[in-house]
């Protein structure tokens, strides 16, 4: 009932449109979703706002957020930020290491910077090469089938389209207390002219515990305050206690159970002010509080877009709108905000629309990480979640271990995995691993996951030696086993 | 309480009392149900030992029990003797006490160069392979990641400087710890351990330096060694023992070889800021591999430095006036090196162990002849590990000592899975792999699907060095079973043994496009790979013809 999309044999009704599809934000659920109708033989306009490394309402870039303020830069970052701990190992290993070592942030800026500005270049040029029209401007939607795209010259460029794509992510939220306007989202955090000497960081999700890995890998004196007792909240409790002693061996202050109450400029830089009454002073204070959709300049009310209450395009399992022409993939919609995701429900999209193939992207057992120093990865259910979700009783097996070049290196940081399993049907439920290449190592793990793997398929892989990764299959007895129904302990 | 239970079983065997009395061996107190699954690098924190423990407990004495009432009294001083207490000796030895067999193990005394008359609890893997090797590859990688940092901003006062000897007596401490491990494993899960060296008098009696044992089965499990062909000055060569072991770094040195150990040391000896120069009787490293992960593996390597002469076979080595010495091979001569060592393969440890006195058969390279259950031609005697020359690795080696004593203690006949196992070698970059081979995989099947991924990793961009990545799935065109997984880069053997699972299970390579990739990581590109490389095709007189299509990485 959804297929429409035959645009090899154009009919009368179609041929009236600019394009079969235009695409309003070229980041990487965008830019995969022209390229792939292209490829289908659609005729795919696409608009992006000019690019700069800090987002705004005017400002974006080919590439999105993943590219230019996310993933990529973020992993920049964590890779120089790990040389410390690195350096730091080396030691022990025989290395003689002058204790002045310097880092120069400037220089890493500047690296990262042409680094993105590379790819911003590479994505412009894939969506040449596919045969997709650029615009530079700002998308608004006029109607069902219409678009219109303000250039930077002010100049306005309407196009009729039979299918429009809303790709336009999400931003960087900021808490509304007092002096908010003093501190700085992850945008700014990944470039900072001048690498901070204290910074305080507000938040307990994923980019809050990375930034305070970079910065704190990259010697600044880090804060971390968040709401829960853990970060992390979602994660597997576990693992949300691993990460938190990590950080913390690491050097890194962490405030749980506490919040920023106010802002105030001083002479000496950020005075910070805590809902206990505790007052710090930074010179960067990031505000790491979660993300909201790009929807507000749109004008999805016009053409009657419905949103959810997060300000999120609701859409279906094919990503399409309460508007038949009209789609969605990507944060912007607010599902799993992850680009493999985003890239997933684009070529959905694709498939679905102009290739004859609907096809749901399938948002089950994706698997994620962060890159803490070290890192967590998991795919699959938390033991919590687990628990919750099994019919039957929950079997947990877990290793912790002091890895192997610690042994030597004298770094006090166990690797922790964790297993868990239907004891019913031995399906393996869900993996994580909190220590060095956890990301790396958990993408194999999630196709076996994927796939339904039983924990007799792990048993039987012989294990890679000498590995962390091995630990995977080599997990032979169960640590604890939950009965069905038994509610978790805990209001972490 | 069910473990005082299982304990006075096994003790109240007065031929046991007896011999504990005898060798004045301390009787084991630690209760048996303080048996961890033990691996040397996990050291379990204790609140999860503890659960661990109480579930193994209970299953042991349910088994115990039961074999209690089957089993008649046994006359033999132990129910398996093993001789050699490396991988699959432990294992071996260990699952059959667990198993409520009586159980003793001998091993020659500890040493970091193995001989006729020195090993060590723990084997090669412990001792002289895989763990002081990785050692020496981590700390060889910090050159790298120093040259890697500048590129991130690092900037050192002075450049860092290596000191061999703070490594060496870093690396032996461990080892001593490791050693001291393996042999708590066995003491905690009641094997018996003897030191010295073990020779069978016939099919049911043990040697061990003058005293007899007697037992039920004998399993031998005593290793492998390096070898090294006799040529003229063979002995100023060194072996891969010894090349763990050095006093001091060698200035420059020849690695005579092109597998794996060859491959591993010139990145350990290169890191380490050695000049390393290889040499291989073929054109190409790593015979075996998938030729493009062959290729790849020495291109990269060469980048960082190491030389390899191809197509040079050693006939001598002269040791000149100053010390230095020359490798004289079929294309000349190659002269200054401090050192020379030879990685030039590894036999198996069976010489002067009776094997031939009880008729236990040997193939020509001196590997013990088992069946599928690891059973020689002497039914009560049995092999596993590299003495068998399967398939020489750790992991196999506990596979084949775990199933075997399954198959003897469990009334479960089990049989090893050689199937789909993964390895990796530890160059720099590694290697890992799993499955079949293109070359393989087209004998094997003919119609086969190649996808590849040859790229620059995102560090690499920022830290300028020259380094690629190369990723290979090798796809059944009729099945879409994925075959193999190959990969030569950073993190290779990490991200393959997730891969491993996965192709051990027989998964399509629609399953791993199923998958949504973890961003970003370099393992997300074997979940990603969309247009093959090629498609290879029986063509129809039976000849393999191979389309080539253009990646429109669309």
């Amino acid at each position: 009932m959804l297929i429409d999309g035959e645009v090899s044999q154009p009919n009368e009704e179609e041929a009236h449109y600019d394009f079969d599809l235009f695409v309003i934000g070229a980041g990487s659920g965008g830019v995969r979703a022209s390229r792939f109708s292209a490829s289908y033989g659609a005729k795919v306009g696409i608009c992006e706002l000019p690019f700069h490394p800090i987002s705004s309402e005017v400002i974006g870039g080919v590439g999105g957020t993943c590219v230019i303020r996310g993933c990529v830069p973020k992993k920049i970052l964590v890779y120089g930020a790990s040389f410390r701990g690195e350096i730091e190992d080396a030691r022990n290993y025989g290395w003689e290491v002058s204790e002045k070592i310097d880092f120069n942030w400037k220089k890493l800026l500047h690296k990262k910077t042409e680094e993105i500005v590379r790819l911003n270049g590479i994505y412009k040029r894939l969506l040449n090469n596919s045969g997709v029209k650029l615009y530079e401007g700002e998308g608004k939607i006029v109607g069902p089938n219409e678009v219109e795209v303000t250039q930077l010259d002010g100049t306005k460029l309407s196009y009729t389209a039979k299918h429009i794509l809303i790709s336009t992510g999400g931003r960087a939220t900021r808490p509304a207390i007092p002096g908010q306007e003093l501190a700085i989202t992850s945008d700014e955090a990944l470039s900072l002219e001048e690498l901070p000497k204290r910074a305080v960081i507000l938040g307990g999700g994923y980019i809050a515990v990375e930034f305070a890995s970079i910065w704190n890998g990259m010697g600044v004196t880090v804060d971390l305050f968040f709401r829960k007792e853990l970060p992390l909240r979602g994660f597997d409790d576990e693992m949300r206690a691993v990460v938190a002693r990590n950080l913390e061996s690491r050097g890194i202050n962490l405030h749980p159970r506490a919040t920023l109450s106010e802002l105030i400029k001083t002479e000496d830089g950020i005075k910070v002010i805590t809902d206990h009454g505790e007052e710090l002073i930074a010179d960067v204070v990031l505000f790491a509080t979660g993300r909201a959709p790009n929807t507000k300049r749109l004008n999805l009310e016009a053409v009657g877009v419905e949103l959810d209450k997060t300000g999120a395009v609701k859409v279906d399992e094919y990503s399409r709108t309460n508007i038949p022409s009209i789609w969605a993939v990507g944060d912007v919609t607010n599902r799993i905000n992850l680009t493999p995701v985003a890239l997933m429900e684009g070529t959905c999209f694709a498939k679905t629309v102009f290739g004859g193939q609907p096809c749901k992207p399938d948002h089950k057992d994706v698997a994620c990480a962060v890159f803490s120093i070290p890192p967590l990865s998991v795919v699959g259910l938390s033991e919590e979640q687990a628990i919750e979700e099994a019919n039957g009783d929950v079997l947990v097996f877990t290793s912790t271990f002091n890895p192997m070049k610690n042994t030597v290196s004298g770094r006090q940081e166990k690797t922790i995995m964790k297993l868990l399993v239907d004891a019913e049907t031995d399906k393996v439920l869900g993996a994580s691993m909190c220590g060095p290449d956890a990301p790396e190592i958990i993408q194999g793990i999630a196709v076996a996951l994927k796939c339904g793997a039983t924990k007799a398929q792990f048993d039987s892989t012989v294990g890679i030696h000498p590995s962390a990764a091995e630990e995977f299959v080599t997990m032979r007895s169960v640590t604890r086993r939950v009965a069905a129904g038994s509610k978790p302990k805990t209001n972490l | 309480m069910a473990s005082s239970l299982t304990v006075t079983n096994t003790l109240s065997s007065p031929k046991l009392k007896t011999l504990y009395r005898k060798l004045s061996i301390p009787i084991p107190t630690t209760p048996l149900s303080s048996r961890l699954l033990f691996n040397p690098k996990t050291l379990s924190s204790p609140s999860l030992s503890l659960n661990r423990t109480r579930t193994r407990h209970r299953s042991f004495a349910a088994r115990a029990e039961s074999q209690n009432g089957a089993e008649p009294p046994s006359h033999y001083d132990f129910d398996l003797f093993t001789i050699g207490a490396g991988s699959g000796g432990v294992r071996a030895s260990r699952f059959a006490a667990n198993f409520g067999a009586s159980v003793a193990v001998c091993e020659l005394p500890f040493s970091a160069i193995s001989s006729e008359t020195t090993g060590g609890v723990g084997g090669t893997c412990v001792l002289r392979g895989c763990v002081p090797k990785k050692l020496m590859v981590y700390a060889s990688h910090y050159s790298y990641e120093f040259e890697e940092s500048h590129g991130f901003g690092w900037k050192y006062d002075v450049e860092p400087k290596h000191d061999w000897s703070t490594l060496m007596a870093n690396k032996n401490a461990e080892l001593q710890r490791l050693t001291g491990i393996y042999k708590n494993i066995l003491n905690n899960a009641g094997v018996t351990l003897i030191e010295g060296r073990g020779k069978i008098v016939d099919p049911h009696t043990i040697d061990v330096d003058g005293k007899l044992y007697s037992a039920r089965h004998i399993l031998v499990s005593v290793g492998g060694r390096p070898f090294i062909p006799e040529i003229p000055g063979s002995e100023y060569v060194i072996d891969s023992d010894a090349a763990l072991d050095l006093p001091s770094k060698p200035e420059k040195i020849a690695i005579v070889g092109g597998g794996y150990i060859a491959l591993e040391f010139a990145g350990i000896f290169n890191g380490l800021t050695s000049e390393v120069h290889v040499f291989i009787r073929q054109k190409k490293v790593l015979r075996g591999f998938d030729e493009e992960i062959r290729d790849f593996a020495a291109e990269q390597m060469s980048l960082r430095g190491i030389e390899f002469h191809t197509e040079e076979s050693p006939q001598a080595i002269i040791k000149s006036s100053d010390g230095s010495l020359s490798l004289k091979t079929n294309k000349g001569t190659a002269e200054g090196f401090s050192h020379i060592m030879f990685a030039t393969g590894r036999r198996p440890n069976t010489k002067n162990l009776g094997l031939e006195t009880v008729g236990v058969k040997m193939n020509k390279n001196g590997a013990i002849e088992v069946d599928e259950y690891s059973r020689t031609s002497v039914p009560s005697i049995w092999a596993v590990g590299d003495v068998t020359d399967r398939v020489n690795l750790t992991p196999v080696a506990l596979m084949e000592g775990g199933a075997l004593a399954k198959t003897l203690f469990q009334n479960e006949p089990t049989k090893p899975d050689y199937r789909a196992i993964p390895s990796a070698v530890f160059s720099q970059p590694p290697i890992g792999q799993v499955g079949l081979n293109e070359e393989q995989a087209i004998q094997e099947y003919g119609d086969v699907d190649i996808f590849t991924a040859n790229f620059r990793p995102l560090k690499a961009t920022l830290s300028g060095l020259p380094d690629r990545v190369l990723m290979k799935l090798v796809v059944c065109a009729k099945t879409n079973k994925v075959l193999g997984l190959h990969m030569c880069g950073e993190d290779s053997p990490e991200i393959v043994q997730g891969f491993a699972v996965a192709v051990k299970a027989g998964l399509t390579k629609a399953d791993f496009d199923a998958t949504v990739g973890v961003h970003p990581t370099a393992g997300e590109e074997f979940v990603t790979m969309r247009t093959p490389t090629r498609k290879i095709r029986q063509a129809a007189e039976g000849k393999t013809d191979s389309e080539v299509k253009a990646t429109a990485g669309v």
